[in-house]
């Protein structure tokens, strides 16, 4: 890599120098002249030395392209972290796994004074990558470390396969051949992943990034849109990945300030009683008119809630109040009704009891004032004796509230790891050490 | 940016219980009526409650 400072104003020109193919006679442009070691024809494929003035023939192939073609062309420019490079080269090499045979795409970028750098394109997944200038510490015990750690940061084995060269075109800074063959070994840290490449005794790092493909067709100015992209990349960023632990820790920090909350309020809700009377309704009452009207009593305070009680003693029967909780000064009433039965007996099942006797009901948000409770009870007809008492508590705090808030941050949490928790499993399925599977069924039992 | 808008969510929903708790609101369902006549106080039966015809679980086992 050049130590050489860019020039300010424009992006760089490389070095260009037009030649003939020996093969075909095609035209061929060395676009890194002096740093490629090898050239490939456009016109016949054949793989000539770059560094040689003759271009001396190193392999001929007649493998074609066409229904393949590079989805950057070769010679096109575009900006890579504020650098202007040009394509200059392409490869497409597969691995075998399981007898499935996959295929990606590796593109050569040179600029002349910061070198070399790579894209790298499988099922529109794209990675941004160089050669990683210091050398990675793994376990040389192991003949296929777990983890690898490159500049402080611990990187997860992926997987190992081996990879084989099936077509090249263009400028490469290393003698490229069709059928090359090299074990390649991914260790991944979201979004980034270290590759580890054996080819014969040499061994070569990389560090590649997780770009997007809309990003690259904006940096070079390519028509249409990238391809769309399969699945869950090895070093793709998880959507939520990186960010659960801590939204659970924020998650956390909001529970903690609704119980606060929940204690708070509970400290300084004044919970006073307005009154409690107790009501006798006579076997086969009312005869005539039910409802009657209560002494008037003050509720003091700010605006906020009041709490109706009403139970009783009764047995196999019911009773239905209607309240009215009028205001006496602006004529304002809430008006609700509230059912209380309870049954009871014995049955083949042994005893049974249904129905409750005590209902609460919060009226909301109650300003200040002078108020009456209209109480219209109903009973069915020739009911036995019953009692009922109705209380009356100003500004009771209300815990449903507290649970429904309980629920509304853990729900999103709980959506937020499940997605986490898929997209992991989805990009460790596909690597060398998949995830147990979840569910098993009842053959796998068998 | 998911923490991001589960902050400013978490931030709402806390702010919503506490204002639930500080105005009284409350989850039972009921009727409001406007300008209930005075003379109500006098004679109760004049007024029609909204819930007068419910209808009246007569059950058991």
């Amino acid at each position: 890599m050049s130590s050489v400072t860019p020039p300010s104003e424009g992006p760089p020109k490389a070095e260009t120098k037009p030649l003939n193919c020996p093969h075909c006679g095609a035209a061929i442009t060395l676009r890194a002249l002096g740093q490629a070691v090898v050239v490939v024809c456009e016109g016949c494929r054949s793989i000539l030395d770059a560094q040689d003035p003759q271009l001396k023939i190193l392999q001929t192939f007649q493998k074609a392209m066409a229904s393949d073609p590079p989805l950057i062309p070769l010679g096109s420019r575009g900006k890579i972290r504020g650098t202007e490079y040009e394509v200059i080269g392409v490869q497409r090499r597969s691995i075998k796994v399981e007898g499935i045979r996959y295929l990606w795409h590796e593109y050569v970028l040179f600029n002349p004074y910061k070198g070399f750098r790579y894209l790298t394109e499988f099922q529109g997944h794209w990675n941004d990558v160089v050669v990683c200038k210091d050398q990675p510490i793994v376990d040389a015990r192991l003949s296929i470390p777990l983890e690898a750690n490159y500049l402080g940061e611990i990187y997860q084995h992926f997987q190992t396969a081996d990879a084989n060269s099936d077509f090249v075109l263009g400028e490469f800074p290393w003698q490229v051949r069709v059928g090359d063959q090299a074990r390649l070994t991914d260790y991944i840290h979201p979004p980034r992943v270290l590759s580890r490449e054996k080819t014969g005794s040499e061994i070569t790092w990389s560090i590649g990034e997780y770009v997007y493909g809309q990003d690259l067709w904006n940096t070079f100015h390519l028509p249409g849109s990238p391809p769309e992209a399969m699945g869950v990349y090895e070093n793709q960023p998880s959507p939520v990945g990186a960010d659960v632990k801590a939204i659970w820790v924020v998650c956390g920090a909001f529970l903690i300030c609704l119980l606060a909350l929940m204690i708070g309020f509970e400290m300084q809700s004044k919970k006073e009683n307005v009154f409690s009377v107790r009501y006798h309704l006579g076997s086969g009452d009312p005869t005539g008119e039910a409802s009657f009207v209560t002494d008037v009593f003050e509720l003091s305070g700010r605006t906020s809630d009041v709490q109706v009680t009403t139970w009783s003693d009764l047995q196999n029967t019911w009773i239905d109040v209607n309240y009215a909780l009028i205001n006496v000064d602006t004529g304002r009433a809430w008006d609700f009704g509230r059912e209380i039965s309870f049954y009871s007996g014995y049955d083949s099942d042994g005893a049974w009891s249904e129905g409750n006797r005590t209902d609460q009901v919060t009226v909301p948000s109650v300003p200040s004032g002078r108020y009456y409770l209209r109480i219209e009870p109903e009973v069915e007809p020739l009911h036995p004796p019953i009692e009922y008492t109705v209380e009356l508590q100003r500004d009771v705090p209300v815990y449903s509230f507290y649970g429904i808030g309980f629920l509304a941050l853990i729900l999103p949490m709980a959506a937020v790891t499940w997605r986490s928790f898929s997209f992991e499993r989805s990009r460790w399925s596909e690597s060398d050490h998949p995830p147990s599977p979840i569910f098993t069924s009842s053959e796998d039992d068998s | 940016m998911i923490r991001m808008i589960y902050l400013v969510y978490g931030i709402l929903v806390l702010a919503a219980v506490g204002a639930a708790e500080f105005r009284g609101w409350s989850l039972d369902s009921m009727s409001t009526v406007n300008n209930v006549p005075k003379s109500v106080r006098d004679n109760p039966g004049s007024y029609r409650s909204v819930y007068s015809s419910y209808h009246h679980y007569t059950g058991g086992k």
